[in-house]
């Protein structure tokens, strides 16, 4: 069961931090949304999500509150924080930039050099 | 915002603990039951979406440890549960726990004593403000040639130059002076009953310069000294012990040597004076009347204020703030320099140049040129004890924890994160080594007043914050050394899920069993060592013991007096008359007399005298003589044998013939060929000097470990002035049963007149060598120690590693093995190791018997019976201790010993 959650180090984070962006979500709802965001191309191990939130609240990047969810029950919902905003702006960039150079790199081809 | 917000949640989920809890547990599992519903909507049946649900999520448990780490407060919550977890496991090994604080107890208690003592006698500062600034003043050269001194010559100065140098107002803020009123206490009273009292004077400024507090009334002014008023301030302790804290203290009369003068202070708790090694009682400003002299000197011979060369005053500086000591010496040499010849004349040229110098005034005075060696040795003897406890408790925490492999196993495949057992593992060690801190703290305070005593200091052992410190940093030393423990059992965990029954043979792999082998060679070694060290000074001991005296100690009491009323020679000569007179007629008393200084107490009279009106010529160190002040009847009375000519009479005395008598060593010194008797010896004129009438044999004067010296007596009516006498009495009966009855006398004769010290000979020169018997004792009591934790740690590892070959012995002897073979294969490893131990221990033990020389008499470093007596005693605990595993591992009964596997 490991080899699925073979994600980069950190990557879980930045998913999260993207998938709570775009409005806040309970756990399973993250889960959800990065499933679809990815087109399922990325499956993160469902328990291995819930010690990254504890984290990413402990950072104080991201803030957690009771309320109900779309089928009416009690659910902990967790939103940015104005630093969560500031960090995933950062890590959006310095992830775009590290694909880039990696894309061009590994598109290089024997006639280039 | 880091770290606030991480507090606030630490804060919270320390706080909230259950709410945190429940709170995790809910969501995770709405997140499954979410999961379960979406399967079902996909149409799987709702036991099958539950079963996939829980396998995708993966170990609840797991992640919900993960969890706990992830949020704040971890650390310090499971801090808090390990604490609880660590206590109920060592409440459930009681034995274990017990031996183990106890080992470390008995280790960190020992040293903080030792280091207590050296602390007081060696680091600590005084208890004032600023002790930084206080510098005592000293005489590296000695007063200069000529100079007449009574004290320690490298700290006695003349009161010319303690004005002279209390004028340096730049370089002192205050120069303080005091001086004891007598060689040892002082007769006081208070009521009808004359007591002794430890009584210095001091200059007016000598509280306030050093900054010492006071509970009850105020301190001497600078006017008291001027005045030398008649007003007195007492210590706390003697205030406490002698006045019950009375109150009404203030205001009354206390009678110094038959003087009245009106307490006015008492000084705060913990000043106990700056007299090395005691403490004051009272304390007067310096006075000028005749009988109230320093050091209870004859003022025919020296007044304090009427003879600028006799040296005999103790300073005490503060220095100003900021000024160092080489700037302070720039300025108070040319002074002293000056002023140190006043009533001098001019130096010997070829004498020593008098220097002065500025010590830090730490620790006792004086105490560390005596006490610095041997504390440092007896700090070396603990640090092994202490060695060897950590040993002991680092061994049995390994036994213990291989032992318990089978519960971390199940831990582990349970969930618990290997770094959690290690930290419950660690928090175990730190909870045994507090506890043994705290109890070794406690036995520290039981046993610093008993060293104190011990040691013959009449001021305490204080545990203050350096002793604290001290203790609290081995505390984490040993913390480490078991921390080693739990490691080493947290990796030999084995991995793997399945639940392994602990195996009941060859869990300790063969690199275990060598560490633990060489810890007990080194513990042995290090006993080994001790044992050397006891053995060389118990018989160091054994020789001051039984060393001939050259006199009769038992059935004497001595006592000293101070006759207050007689001040010239002739009303003391009266006195003493009476008083021996008096003496003779108690019953019980077989002879009595009279001397100056009391044999075995180490006061001397220390000079050259002519011989026939010719100083000889040489050093100090070549001709130098002793002499004493004696009574009539003095050799009688003393059992000193008179090898030729006669004692000193009574009629001697009553006449004031110059008459002496000298020792053997003079004779083979000065008159290597002739006799001694009918020369002359004393001053260069012919009537300075007295005839020797007699040869008597060599006696011990000063201590019982001194060596033989030229001595001469002199009849004490002649010697020009009278000094206080101590009285000797001999009797055939019980000397201490006299005191009663002489005390009657005394009083009869001055009502102020206390018996100073009354002891017998025998105890007063057993007190010469109170030293060498407090380091023998303590020795023999740490050696014995080692050898106890030695032997039990030697015999409950060889014991748990019989019970765990149980199988493979039975199975040998089922293959045929003789019983002796087996006896012999336990055998051989404790005798190997102590085979390695005496090879190591061996040359360090002859190492450290180097370094204790000085500790030494009687007695070289290699002293052979010394080193074999502490083989055999390695022997023997080796032997004792392996003896009963092995006949245990030799009793094995194959049948059973295999049914057991």
């Amino acid at each position: 069961m490991g080899e699925q959650a073979q994600l980069l180090p950190g990557t879980l984070d930045l998913l999260i931090l993207k998938a709570v962006s775009l409005g806040p979500l309970h756990g399973y709802g993250v889960l959800l949304r990065i499933e679809q965001i990815s087109g399922k191309a990325l499956l993160v191990e469902q328990g291995a999500l819930y010690p990254a939130l504890f984290r990413l609240v402990r950072q104080g990047l991201l803030k957690a509150s009771w309320g109900t969810s779309e089928n009416n029950r009690r659910a902990k919902f967790y939103e940015l924080t104005a630093a969560g905003k500031k960090r995933l702006r950062q890590e959006q960039e310095d992830w775009q930039r590290l694909a880039a150079a990696m894309s061009s790199v590994l598109a290089a081809e024997p006639g280039e050099v | 915002m880091g770290w606030i917000t991480h507090l606030k949640s630490a804060v919270t989920n320390i706080l909230g603990r259950g709410r945190v809890e429940n709170d995790m547990q809910e969501e995770l599992q709405r997140h499954i039951e979410s999961r379960v519903e979406d399967l079902q909507r996909s149409g799987v049946t709702r036991d099958e979406a539950t079963r996939r649900a829980r396998i995708e999520f993966g170990s609840v448990e797991q992640f919900k440890e993960e969890c706990r780490e992830e949020r704040g407060g971890f650390w310090l919550e499971t801090f808090g549960s390990d604490v609880r977890f660590g206590l109920r496991m060592l409440r459930k090994t009681p034995g274990f726990t017990a031996i183990a604080i106890l080992t470390i107890a008995l280790g960190i208690g020992a040293n903080t004593a030792v280091f207590s003592a050296m602390n007081t006698v060696l680091l600590r500062s005084l208890p004032l403000p600023h002790p930084e600034q206080l510098v005592h003043l000293t005489l590296p050269n000695d007063q200069p040639w000529g100079a007449s001194n009574t004290g320690d010559g490298d700290t006695s100065f003349s009161e010319p130059v303690f004005e002279a140098l209390r004028k340096e107002k730049t370089v002192f803020s205050g120069l303080m002076a005091y001086v004891p009123l007598s060689e040892s206490k002082a007769a006081v009273r208070w009521d009808e009953e004359p007591e002794e009292a430890e009584v210095d004077m001091v200059s007016g400024d000598f509280f306030t310069g050093l900054g010492a507090h006071f509970v009850r009334g105020h301190g001497f002014s600078m006017q008291d000294e001027v005045n030398h008023a008649p007003v007195a301030v007492l210590s706390y302790a003697y205030w406490t012990g002698r006045l019950a804290r009375n109150p009404s203290t203030i205001g009354r009369t206390i009678y110094v040597k038959g003087v009245p003068f009106t307490v006015i202070g008492v000084a705060g708790d913990g000043f106990f004076g700056m007299e090395p090694g005691f403490s004051t009682d009272v304390w007067v400003p310096l006075q000028s009347r005749t009988d109230l002299n320093p050091w209870g000197n004859s003022p025919t011979v020296n007044t304090l204020y009427g003879s600028p060369k006799w040296w005999c005053l103790r300073l005490i500086g503060r220095l100003q703030p900021g000024v160092t000591k080489t700037e302070a010496m720039t300025k108070l040499d040319p002074v002293f320099q000056q002023t140190a010849l006043i009533g001098l004349g001019t130096l010997d040229p070829k004498a020593p140049k008098p220097m002065l110098a500025l010590a830090d005034a730490k620790g006792i005075e004086g105490a560390d040129s005596i006490y610095d060696q041997p504390i440092k040795i007896l700090m070396a003897m603990v640090g092994l004890v202490l060695a060897i406890a950590c040993g002991n408790v680092a061994m049995l925490l390994l036994a213990r924890n291989a032992a318990r492999e089978r519960e971390f196993t199940l831990r582990i495949t349970l969930g618990a994160g290997r770094r959690r057992i290690l930290a419950q593992l660690l928090t175990e060690s730190f909870l045994l080594v507090a506890g043994g801190g705290l109890l070794g703290w406690l036995f520290a305070r039981l046993s610093s007043e008993a060293l104190s005593a011990w040691a013959g200091m009449e001021v305490p052992f204080p545990l203050d914050a350096n002793v604290l410190l001290f203790t609290g940093t081995i505390s984490v030393a040993c913390a480490v050394v078991f921390g080693i423990a739990p490691i080493r059992a947290a990796t030999r965990i084995p991995s793997g899920l399945g639940v392994k029954a602990a195996s009941t043979a060859g869990t300790a792999t063969n690199k275990g069993r060598w560490a633990g082998r060489l810890v007990i060679a080194g513990q042995m070694a290090l006993c080994l060592m001790l044992l050397v060290g006891a053995g060389l000074l118990v018989r160091s001991l054994r020789q001051y013991e039984t060393l001939p005296l050259g006199l009769r100690a038992d059935g004497v009491l001595v006592f000293g007096t101070s006759p207050l009323n007689a001040h010239t020679d002739k009303q003391k000569e009266l006195f003493y008359q009476t008083l021996l007179a008096r003496m003779r007629t108690l019953p019980g008393v077989e002879s009595a007399t009279v001397v100056e200084n009391r044999p075995g107490s180490g006061w001397s009279n220390n000079d050259i005298f002519a011989i026939d009106g010719a100083v000889p010529n040489g050093s100090f160190k070549d001709v130098g003589m002793r002499a004493n002040d004696v009574g009539p009847d003095f050799f009688h009375v003393l059992g000193v044998p008179i090898l030729r000519g006669r004692d000193i009479s009574e009629a001697d005395c009553q006449g004031h013939r110059r008459v002496a008598l000298v020792n053997e060593t003079f004779v083979k010194r000065f008159f290597p060929n002739g006799d001694a008797l009918g020369h002359a010896v004393g001053g260069e004129k012919p009537e300075n000097s007295s005839t020797i009438i007699g040869v008597a044999g060599d006696s011990k004067y000063t201590s019982v470990g001194e060596k033989p010296k030229p001595m001469v007596y002199f009849n004490y009516s002649t010697g020009g002035s009278i000094s206080d006498m101590h009285v000797e009495l001999h009797t055939n009966g019980d000397p201490e049963s006299l005191i009663p009855s002489v005390r009657m006398v005394l009083r009869e004769l001055d009502p102020n007149l206390p018996m100073q010290k009354p002891m017998t000979q025998r105890a007063q020169f057993d007190e010469s060598y109170s030293q060498a018997r407090l380091f023998a004792r303590l020795a023999m009591f740490f050696g014995l120690i080692a050898v106890l934790l030695v032997s039990t740690g030697l015999y409950g590892t060889l014991a748990y590693r019989v019970s765990k070959r149980t199988p493979e012995i039975g199975l040998r002897m089922a293959m045929g093995a003789q019983r002796m073979q087996v006896l012999w294969m336990v055998l051989r490893e404790s005798l190997i190791m102590s085979a390695v131990a005496v090879a190591v221990g061996l040359p360090s033990a002859f190492g450290g018997a180097l370094l204790m020389r000085s500790m030494l008499f009687g007695v070289m470093p290699g002293d052979w019976r010394s080193f074999a007596i502490a083989l055999a005693g390695i022997l023997m605990v080796v032997l004792a201790a392996s003896m009963i595993p092995a006949r245990r591992a030799a009793s094995v009964d194959p049948m059973v010993a295999l049914r057991y596997e």
